[in-house]
């Protein structure tokens, strides 16, 4: 019984862990939490619906063109938004990170109204393995977002450009003076950081249900995951996700699931009492 | 000698808080420029505007015969202008090997060459390439600095206070390898807080004070000077 739990926390943990990833690189990189990454994950789940259900696509290619839908939102937002704001106070940008997700939200909800939503997909049937029911969809899910941590860690520590997003979170003055294009930096890492959260909310869809508060349920699991695992650390969002999801799953064998929010916040309050550099931490 | 950087009348500063009010200075071919003066005098904001961080209000800066004045930064170290920062010169979450990568991102080609090149001048950064910057002593940290800017091949280096914060023994270490670079054809404008060492290690130095050029001459002949000895070496 519990051992399912620990499984059901692994694959939540899997989705937060994409999301985790990329709020987490993008606020040691743009130096602010940017919580419109929550309406990035809506506006996947519901750019793959569109093309589920509205063009009869099947959902893996509904996942890839949410992919390059989310992508692209996120870029526009951080032309029109963030960048002419690059200047001002962390406090300022993360205040309008929340604009842009009430905007980004009701948009969406203007346009799709306020029900709950599925996607079209054949009905599989659970395996059991080892007393653990295993739905097929879970398997997905937890090896694309594996495949996307490793090609996101590659990218990062083995590519040029990988380096140098790197090296502009760590050090955007010296990266300036080196000649690193920053801005072309903060695009693609804007792209990639668009890209993990959509496909993260296609995945959420897919094991929930799809609604234009999908992504806002999901925020603080994230920010704590991405405290948790140490601002600007990629495998620590990912290690931070994975304990965040079973803590939250096993969690509610004590505490009454109504509660399974406040699980996050609980984390979020330990970690900054405790060890506020997170996991990965301890380099300031 | 034909002018390397050529400074006339240099006006910069933050806002409208001006720091530099008429700079002038001038740099040779492979020439060891050392710029004294008191702290506020405006020697970090002079680097910083020549290496394109800060945008001049007046004045010209012509380097290798091409007006620089207003540059970016990337079209600066392209033209072969490469500019040390004081503090925070090298990436301290990326490693070695990753600095120096850095360091190089506008050079072309032989990159790999070039790694070795740096490493056989600071052996003590060869065993330490897997290591993170943030993780080396003070020392190794501005040579690893010197490193990555030698990764573009320049013909000019703006090192700020490269000797600062370091042990004595360290600092003639830094000092000896300044002038092993220079042995190279590499030009280089030193401020230097260490201004008897500097100036004895320069061929011209340049007194700085409220942000105007006061002195300029040979840096033996600047250290024996009576007034500059009283007024900025401490007597």
């Amino acid at each position: 019984m519990s051992a399912q739990y620990l499984f059901n926390g692994i694959v939540t943990g899997g989705i937060l862990a994409l999301p985790a990833v990329a709020f987490s690189l993008l606020w040691k990189l743009l130096r602010f939490p940017n919580f419109a990454v929550s309406a990035y994950l809506t506006v996947g789940a519901f750019a793959a619906l569109t093309a589920n259900r509205g063009l009869g696509w099947p959902l893996a290619s509904a996942w890839l063109g949410a992919l390059a839908v989310t992508a692209l939102v996120a870029w526009l937002v951080d032309r029109v938004t963030f960048r002419p704001m690059r200047a001002r106070r962390p406090f300022s940008l993360a205040i309008a990170s929340i604009g842009v997700t009430f905007v980004l939200e009701n948009v969406i909800r203007f346009v799709w109204g306020n029900d709950f939503r599925a996607y079209d997909v054949p009905v599989t049937r659970a395996m059991t393995w080892a007393g653990l029911r295993i739905g097929r969809e879970q398997l997905d899910i937890l090896g694309v977002a594996v495949a996307l941590m490793l090609l996101a860690q590659i990218f990062l520590t083995r590519t040029r450009l990988g380096i140098a997003m790197r090296a502009t979170a760590d050090n955007p003055p010296l990266a300036t003076v080196k000649g690193v294009p920053t801005e072309r930096v903060i695009g693609l890492a804007t792209l990639g950081g668009g890209a993990l959260a959509g496909g993260a909310g296609v995945f959420l869809g897919l094991d929930t249900s799809i609604d234009p508060l999908l992504g806002a349920g999901l925020i603080i699991s994230v920010f704590a995951a991405a405290i948790l695992g140490g601002i600007g650390s990629a495998p620590g969002a990912l290690a931070g996700a994975l304990i965040v999801g079973i803590v939250e799953e096993v969690g509610t064998l004590v505490i009454p699931p109504t509660y399974k929010s406040a699980i996050g916040f609980f984390i979020i309050l330990v970690v900054l009492l405790v060890r506020p550099t997170g996991l990965a931490g301890a380099r300031t | 000698m034909t002018a390397l950087l050529e400074i006339e009348d240099l006006h910069a500063g933050y806002g409208d808080h001006e720091i530099l009010r008429g700079v002038g200075l001038r740099v040779d071919e492979g020439e060891i420029v050392t710029i004294i003066g008191p702290n506020g005098a405006g020697k970090s904001t002079l680097l910083k505007t020549l290496a394109g961080l800060i945008r001049p209000t007046a004045g010209s800066i012509s380097f290798r015969g091409r007006t620089l004045a207003g540059a970016r930064p990337d079209a600066v170290i392209r033209l072969g202008l490469c500019y040390v920062p004081q503090e925070a010169n090298v990436f301290g979450a990326l490693s070695v090997e990753e600095n120096l990568a850095m360091g190089g991102w506008v050079a072309s080609g032989a990159r790999e060459a070039r790694v070795r090149e740096v490493l056989e001048l600071f052996p003590a950064l060869a065993g330490r390439r897997r290591q993170r910057a943030g993780s080396l002593s003070g020392g190794e940290r501005q040579m690893l600095a010197l490193g990555m800017a030698l990764m573009v091949e320049p013909a000019l280096l703006l090192l700020d206070e490269p000797s600062a914060g370091l042990a004595p023994a360290l600092q003639r270490l830094i000092f000896d390898r300044v002038r092993e670079i220079n042995a190279r054809g590499i030009g280089i404008v030193l401020v230097e807080q260490n201004a008897r060492e500097s100036l004895r290690l320069c061929r011209r130095g340049y007194v700085l004070a409220m942000g105007r050029t006061q002195a300029e001459g040979p840096g033996t002949a600047l250290l024996e000077d009576a007034d500059i000895r009283r007024l900025y070496l401490g007597g």
